[in-house]
């Protein structure tokens, strides 16, 4: 530090040195003089007395430590002969730059998304509570569910936790005076912020009398960002009153800054107490006493405790608890098999210091998957460098040779390399660093919902430019080192004796560089071939219905304060209306929308000559009649829905069910599927008493990857949860949401329109994370193949360069041009030809890491591999034609007179 | 001629200045002129040591030093004695003391 400081001000610290020398030459020579010695006698031998260049040094040695001063020297001197080849420096530069900008964007979201460790007190204390085996409870919401009940139960159990947390995300219609828009919500027990060690920016946080019994606590805390956003971040938000879903609430508090929930992907603009789970989820029914599962746990761990520790020693009380649980009320009459799996669950705790988030779960692995690919252009970029150093090496024989005549060590002239390659990678470094924050912007855009603006930012923080500069530093190593080595080695009178421009060659280390280039660009050429099949795939297969001139959006009456059959009888209306606009040439609803990665899943009893239970989750779903006509899905047997099944809630009808080709194909195999009865669940007490009346084809529901078996039922069978519309149109699009806006703002002014897009927009939504794959090992393994080819035809221009002379007199001899080429180009495919043979391997062993991203290609498909060897050889090929071409050409004239 | 001057013993540079120092505060030419009477000619201080020693002392913490009007009127740069130097000469002259002390001891048992 001191030293650093002392080199910047340097010039002071010398010109302090030179008045004090001078001071003390003036003296003694004024004394010689006085002692009768003649002045310039005295001059003579105060100098010999001194010595003061040695002085000098020597207390410059003080300042800087030799070591640092040489180093700046080089420093000095790296920048200096960068600036005299700026085609060189340019070059390596934007190669090292465009590594470390990718390498630090992707790792900003790796570090976002799964790394982040929650801003709360002692994150590293935090678990995630899970139920490992059969829950036997039905429920709603991602993953990890538990019930209110489990999280107030093990609240009790203080021996193994400093506090226990449930939270659940949520939407819900907000109305602060204008109207009501649906807001990101965080439905927290009355523990969550003391648990998690938050504390208020303003007001208070929600607390455990908030949370004491339902409707204790009709209270808010906002957001940090929400309050700025939406209220200007005024001081007097203190006991506000909103409406959430229609019901009245007091904003008690307003969190910190930092806070933004646990969930990454899901960021909250305000939190409710569950205690208001009524409000905050219309037609949800008694959920804090019920087992119903739909709330994440969190809790905290005493210090000294092991999560293990702390699991096992848990089980005992759960074994209990498990049984106690089964009295409760709304445990359901179950098989004594399932009672067995039941009682044989235990509850597992999982470290989460970054808390809980489906969005880490799918998005982990296509993530790391990308930062690998990084890693490996980074590591081309360095090895093009390392290369691009040792071109420069020989041609910087004579002098590095003339320097190790005069006496500089070998390791001084390899520290010279090593400067120049750290002064580079540094440089990169910051040119990376700064297009890092555009590249993580248009990475984010990437990204699936709309989670893009408010939960990760494309800002640099210093983690990330810590990681960046650590990034730099290595790839200045790694590439400075293979020609440091190489400059320490190799003879010192042969290098001299060579010619200017063909000294010391670095050939066999290059040619080694250049195949490592070829095996890891092939690796990632396969891998975007692999990521853009999969999307092209995917795209042409379709989700199964005819996508065109279909627009979809949803209603959620039940968030604006309507009761269960008001709700159906608005969206009756709307429906009504819709059918006859103008632009509408079909329309249908389903109750949960399609392609959105949800859906409503659950055991089917089915009774033929026997009865049986679906051995996996059905995906259901209830749709109006015309649903299938609008998307198109074919009717394959029976009818469709008409009138008299969808009929609204509590009204009797007639039960029936229609289900999917895959359905049929996996219980109902050579039987005629009409008229099979089946019934919702799969207890023992569910009677198998609604018939299929249809078969349709298959199309998808989750997304576009997912086959599955589906069944329908008549939408407002007991349904009133909102619905999404689907709307067959003629025109554009735009003119149709203007009608369908006017519309609904008709039947209700208030009532917000959800998701209205086109379903071409939504299947590209679904197909967000492919896209990011596709586009960015896309770009990769182009960026990649056009470093190796650099590489390779930078190696192979120098052979010939440096061969010249050979090929000169081989022509002169007799050969022919195209021998000539042979010859070259025979170094050229033994590198490609080794450089694919590392490559395969690597590839066969990688592949299972990104099977589970792929769709309808296997990882080493064959075609795919060779497609893309063979691309890559056709570049190299190319690549190393140019200077082969150029060798054939050599006059042997020329050649021999360039002796 | 060979000298009948010994060079100083290393690492005792250091220990002399902050002695010197410790009286009053001195430039370099003063200190130099300053070693050579204490030791009486006996020691030879190579002139030029004597600088890279003071910045030494000087990083170190142990003087601090700044410009100031000379006995000539010229301006010279002062040496003077840190709180921490003066700590450091108390220790340095106490294990000098133990040394030649040990030292003393070596030789006696060595010519009884």
């Amino acid at each position: 530090m001191m030293q650093l400081l002392n080199w910047l001000r340097r010039g002071s610290l010398e010109r302090g040195l030179d008045r004090e020398l001078q001071y003390h030459l003036d003296r003694r020579v004024a004394d010689l003089s006085a002692s009768g010695i003649p002045e310039p006698e005295a001059r003579r031998r105060v100098a010999a007395e001194l010595g003061l260049a040695l002085v000098r040094e020597e207390v410059r040695d003080v300042w800087l430590t030799r070591w640092f001063r040489d180093f700046l020297y080089d420093l000095r001197f790296s920048a200096r002969s960068f600036l005299r080849s700026p085609g060189f420096t340019a070059a390596t530069l934007l190669s090292l730059a465009l590594g470390i900008g990718a390498t630090t964007a992707i790792y900003s979201l790796v570090d976002q998304v799964i790394l982040h460790a929650l801003p709360i007190r002692d994150p590293a204390r935090l678990v995630l509570v899970d139920w490992n085996g059969d829950q036997v409870a039905g429920g709603f919401g991602s993953w990890n569910l538990m019930s209110y009940p489990m999280c107030r139960d093990l609240q009790q159990q203080t021996r193994f936790f400093d506090g226990v947390l449930c939270r659940a995300e949520t939407d819900v219609n907000l109305a602060a005076g204008g109207d009501p828009k649906p807001v990101a919500a965080e439905i927290v027990s009355g523990s969550y912020f003391s648990v998690l060690g938050i504390g208020p920016a303003l007001g208070r946080v929600i607390e455990e009398p908030d949370d004491a019994a339902p409707g204790a606590g009709p209270v808010v805390v906002l957001s940090n960002d929400f309050w700025q956003a939406e209220f200007g971040g005024v001081a007097d938000i203190i006991g506000r009153k909103l409406l959430i879903n229609q019901h009245p609430m007091t904003i008690v508090g307003v969190a910190p800054a930092a806070f933004h929930g646990v969930d990454v992907g899901a960021v909250p603009a305000l939190w409710i107490p569950a205690s208001m789970y009524a409000e905050a989820l219309p037609g949800a029914e008694d959920l804090l006493r019920r087992p119903t599962i739909w709330m994440q746990i969190l809790a905290r761990l005493p210090p000294g405790l092991a999560a293990a520790q702390a699991q096992a020693g848990l089980q005992p009380w759960f074994k209990a608890w498990l049984r106690d649980n089964m009295l409760r009320p709304g445990f359901p009459i179950i098989s004594g098999e399932r009672r067995r799996d039941y009682l044989a669950s235990t509850v597992e705790l999982t470290p989460a210091p970054q808390g809980h988030s489906p969005l880490r779960r799918s998005l982990s692995q296509p993530l790391w998957l990308l930062f690998a690919a990084t890693g490996v252009l980074l590591g081309l970029a360095c090895l093009n460098v390392a290369g691009l150093f040792l071109a420069r090496g020989s041609a910087r024989g004579r002098e590095i040779g003339t320097r190790l005549a005069l006496g500089a060590s070998r390791g001084r002239i390899g520290r010279q390399l090593i400067a120049d390659s750290l002064l580079l990678a540094l440089a990169g470094g910051v040119l990376g660093a700064a297009v890092a924050p555009l590249a993580i912007r248009a990475l984010i855009a990437f990204l699936p919902h709309d989670l893009a603006s408010s939960a990760l930012s494309g800002t640099l923080s210093l983690r990330l430019l810590i990681f960046a500069f650590f990034t730099s530093l290595a790839a200045g190593l790694l590439s400075g080192l293979a020609p440091a080595l190489h400059a320490s080695d190799g003879s010192l009178v042969s290098s001299l004796r060579e010619r200017a421009g063909t000294g010391f060659g670095g050939v066999r280390l290059r040619k080694c560089i250049v195949t490592l280039q070829v095996a890891f660009s092939l690796m990632l050429v396969i891998g975007a071939a692999l990521f853009v099949r999969t999307l092209t795939g995917l795209l042409a297969k379709g989700p199964g219905f005819d996508t065109s001139s279909l627009v979809s959006f949803s209603l959620a009456p039940r968030k604006n304060g309507y009761s269960a059959v008001d709700s159906v009888r608005l969206i009756d209306r709307v429906h009504d209306a819709v059918r006859v606009l103008p632009v509408t040439r079909g329309s249908g609803i389903a109750r949960n929308g399609l392609l959105t990665g949800g859906a409503w899943n659950g055991g089917i009893t089915i009774q033929t000559d026997r009865r049986f239970t679906t051995d996996r989750l059905v995906n259901l779903n209830a749709v109006s009649p015309g649903f299938f006509a609008t998307l198109n899905v074919r009717l394959l047997a029976g009818r469709d829905f008409d009138q008299r099944d969808s009929r609204p809630a509590g009204e009797p009808g007639r039960p029936c069910a229609i289900v999917n080709e895959a359905f049929v194909k996996r219980y109902l195999t050579g039987r005629d599927p009409l008229g099979v009865r089946v019934g919702l669940g799969s207890g023992p007490d569910v009677k198998p008493d609604i018939p299929i009346v249809g078969v349709v084809t298959d199309f998808n529901y989750r997304g576009l990857r997912e086959e599955s078996e589906q069944a329908f039922f008549p939408i407002f069978d007991n349904d009133d949860s909102g619905a999404t519309f689907y709307v067959k149109i003629r025109g554009t699009p735009e003119q149709a949401f203007q009608a369908i806006r006017g519309l609904v703002r008709n039947s209700d002014p208030q009532l917000p329109i959800l998701g209205l897009r086109t379903v071409e927009e939504q299947v590209t939504r679904s197909l967000n994370t492919e896209r990011m794959l596709a586009a960015l090992s896309g770009s990769f393994g182009a960026l990649a193949l056009l470093l190796s080819l650099i590489g390779l035809y930078g190696v192979m221009s120098f052979v010939v360069t440096r061969r010249t002379r050979e090929i000169g007199i081989r022509l002169a001899l007799g050969a022919t041009g195209a021998s000539a080429i042979r010859l070259v180009l025979r170094d050229a495919v033994a590198m490609i030809a080794v450089g694919i043979a590392i490559a395969l391997p690597c590839v066969a062993a990688l592949g299972k890491l990104v099977q589970s991203q792929l769709f309808g290609v296997t990882a080493t498909d064959p075609a795919t591999v060779a497609s893309a060897a063979l691309v890559l050889a056709a570049g190299a090929l190319a690549a190393a034609f140019i200077p082969a071409w150029r060798a054939s050409n050599v006059s042997p004239t020329d050649a021999l007179r360039l002796e | 001629m060979p000298s009948p001057r010994f060079p100083i013993p290393q690492g005792t540079l250091d220990m002399l200045i902050l002695q010197i120092l410790s009286l009053e505060p001195a430039h370099g030419y003063g200190i130099a002129q300053r070693l050579e009477q204490i030791s009486r000619s006996v020691v030879q201080v190579h002139q030029g040591s004597l600088y890279p020693a003071l910045h030494r002392l000087q990083q170190k913490g142990w003087l601090r030093a700044e410009w100031k009007q000379s006995e000539t009127g010229r301006e010279a740069k002062f040496y003077s004695l840190t709180h921490a130097g003066r700590r450091q000469l108390a220790v340095e002259k106490n294990s000098w003391a133990r040394l030649s002390g040990a030292v003393k001891l070596i030789f006696e048992e060595g010519s009884r």
